[in-house]
């Protein structure tokens, strides 16, 4: 069962097309990653995924319905983003911004209620953010804030997560601590999780599907071990690379590269 | 669970301690509002006051507090409450803490209304002074009307930067045009439009208060009632959609009622436009970013600047007065420096 289709979708800012008929399956209660280089239009079928970006043609369904024909607000209720770069106003506290996260689920001047309450402080639970609370969100350390970010996505309490590249500003075991979250809620709550990595092992060791892009179209979509091979991650980013399997997972990993020569 | 109970009892606090702020700006309201029914050429007692108000005063008493004092210091809160509420708003959908209604050009466009009116009938004496508010508010709604279309865009509506930089431009463009009509003016009409231009609370009549409360009692609620979307506005687009709001078609409505409030206020106070900078401000030094808060705290703070300023600026230079807006300029530009001054990086 596929959580969000996407279905011969052209999406662009203005007047360049970055994707032009592209359709893929995101599935249900899985771990989906996109990977691909700089420019390659992951961060656009995110946003079009995420209805943040109109498509010029083509449309994208959740639970078969078209994302666009839907109220945005019940759109929030099942899927939570979060951005690449996201700056808060100053003089938020952390608890402040986090409930935010409540708002698709409040109506009217609503003010926070008991339910609402427990969903924040799960949230800051979860993302470790208990010690911070009451700071305000522009005294925190990149990385802090990063984590504020997502406590405010999980505190929408969604079935599907979008990520725009979680781990950036992370240092390696903080990269690891939000990777290891996402898994957690992945697997004992059955929440879909798509995102951005950078990181080819992470996306390897956490996902159970990988889309390959490059020049805004489709290389490589499947399981890991069908993605991450030498001749694939040649196509996508032009590296010469040499695949071993990861110690912890079992999963292909990158254990080095290259550039390629030819076509430079 | 003793954890638990520890943290909702940090957020009630917080919350406490801003609805304290809350009312301690509305007590200095009326402290303002008692001092400013005393200010003037004949000064009146305390008791003397509050006697007059409950009808208790003699008729000389009443008719200096209800016919001259009351109706002035009922539009200067108003005033200052609708430009500070304005700015709040136009700071929040433009995330841009610089925004204020002078920005997007309400200011100059119900100034230009007013002496494009004023050179065409020089002989103010005759003219029914009413309808210089009616100008003034076309005026700002017009070029709002301008600047809105001039920064939308098919397909991608209207962003923030746009809008702003578009707002400028056209401000300048009018002041500009002001500047060359100045020219053609006669000295009394020269003075009355530089004194409306400053910002003075010059409409002290009660139909004055009755043009603008309508729009005060209508918007400054609506806007109350959109504080949660502000907040959310406030995150950039990217997060507010994925939050479920409906970015573009919020910000339309958010945008007029801010027109609507500055417009309003704009037209029987002139370009009184510092308090829509520093209202907000001010506001969230007090109570913090969230628009729950930051909209009561703002419109009582702009209330009490405006007052507090019409008042000194009746005091100091007795009997003649200094515009409320200079006043405003004076006290707020220091401070404001203060801010800046005080901000990191």
């Amino acid at each position: 069962m596929s959580a969000i289709k996407v279905d011969h979708v052209a999406i662009g800012y203005s007047n360049t097309l970055i994707i032009d008929n592209l359709s893929v399956s995101i599935p249900e209660k899985k771990i989906t990653t996109i990977i691909g280089p700089n420019g390659c239009g992951k961060s656009t079928l995110l946003k079009a995924i995420s209805r943040v970006l109109k498509t010029k043609s083509g449309a994208v369904y959740l639970d078969g319905r078209a994302i666009h024909q839907l109220e945005t607000k019940e759109v929030a209720k099942k899927m939570a983003i979060l951005p690449q770069s996201a700056n808060a106003p100053g003089g938020l506290t952390v608890f402040e911004l986090v409930s935010y996260g409540r708002f698709p689920h409040q109506s009217g001047f609503g003010s926070l209620k008991k339910e609402d309450y427990e969903y924040i402080y799960w949230a800051i639970d979860v993302t470790g953010l208990n010690e911070f609370k009451d700071r305000p969100v522009e005294a925190l350390s990149g990385g802090q804030r990063q984590r504020v970010w997502i406590a405010m996505a999980l505190a929408q309490d969604t079935e599907i997560l979008i990520l725009d590249e979680p781990t950036t500003y992370l240092d390696l075991a903080h990269q690891l601590d939000i990777l290891l979250l996402l898994q957690r809620l992945n697997e004992e709550e059955g929440r879909t999780i798509v995102m951005v990595l950078h990181d080819l092992n992470h996306a390897s060791r956490f996902s159970d599907y990988m889309i390959a892009m490059k020049n805004g179209e489709l290389v490589k979509v499947g399981t890991p071990e069908e993605v991450m091979t030498c001749p694939n991650l040649q196509l996508v980013f032009n590296i010469d690379a040499r695949i071993a399997t990861c110690p912890f997972s079992d999963n292909p990993i990158c254990l080095s590269y290259q550039l390629c020569q030819k076509d430079r | 669970m003793k954890e638990k109970n520890n943290r909702t009892h940090t957020q009630h606090r917080a919350k406490t301690k801003n609805l304290i702020i809350i009312g301690v700006l509305g007590l200095l309201i009326v402290v303002a509002f008692m001092i400013s029914m005393n200010t003037g050429f004949i000064r009146l007692t305390p008791l003397e006051v509050i006697r007059t108000l409950f009808g208790l005063g003699t008729d000389k008493q009443h008719l200096i507090l209800f016919e001259f004092r009351l109706p002035r210091i009922i539009i200067a809160v108003l005033v200052g409450m609708g430009l500070a509420v304005s700015g709040c708003v136009l700071q929040g959908i433009s995330r841009n803490a610089l925004a204020d209604p002078g920005i997007l050009g309400i200011n100059a466009g119900a100034g230009l209304a007013v002496m494009l009116f004023i050179s065409f009938f020089p002989s103010t004496a005759a003219t029914p002074v009413f309808l210089l508010p009616v100008l003034a508010f076309l005026g700002a709604g017009v070029t709002a009307v301008i600047i809105y279309s001039l920064a939308y865009k098919r397909h991608e509506g209207i962003s923030p930067m746009r809008l702003l930089l578009t707002g400028v431009a056209v401000a300048a463009g009018i002041s500009s045009a002001m500047i060359v009509l100045t020219l053609r003016l006669s000295p009394e009409n020269y003075q009355f439009v530089a004194t409306w231009l400053a910002g003075s609370i010059w409409g002290s009549n009660w139909k004055f208060v009755l043009s603008l409360l309508p729009w005060i009692l209508v918007l400054i609620p609506f806007v109350f009632s959109k504080a949660r979307v502000l907040n959310v506005l406030n995150l950039g687009d990217l997060t507010a959609t994925g939050l479920g709001a409906s970015i573009e078609k919020e910000r339309r409505i958010l945008l007029a009622a801010a027109v609507g409030l500055a417009g309003a206020s704009v037209s029987v106070s002139g370009g009184i436009g510092f308090v829509g900078l520093i209202g907000p401000h001010l506001a969230r030094q007090l109570v913090g970013s969230r628009h729950q808060f930051l909209i009561p705290a703002a419109a009582l703070t702009g209330g009490l600047l405006v007052l507090v300023a019409d008042t000194l600026g009746r005091w100091i230079l007795q009997p003649s007065e200094i515009p409320a807006g200079i006043v405003v300029a004076v006290i707020g530009a220091p401070y404001f420096l203060f801010l800046l001054s005080r901000l990191k990086d």
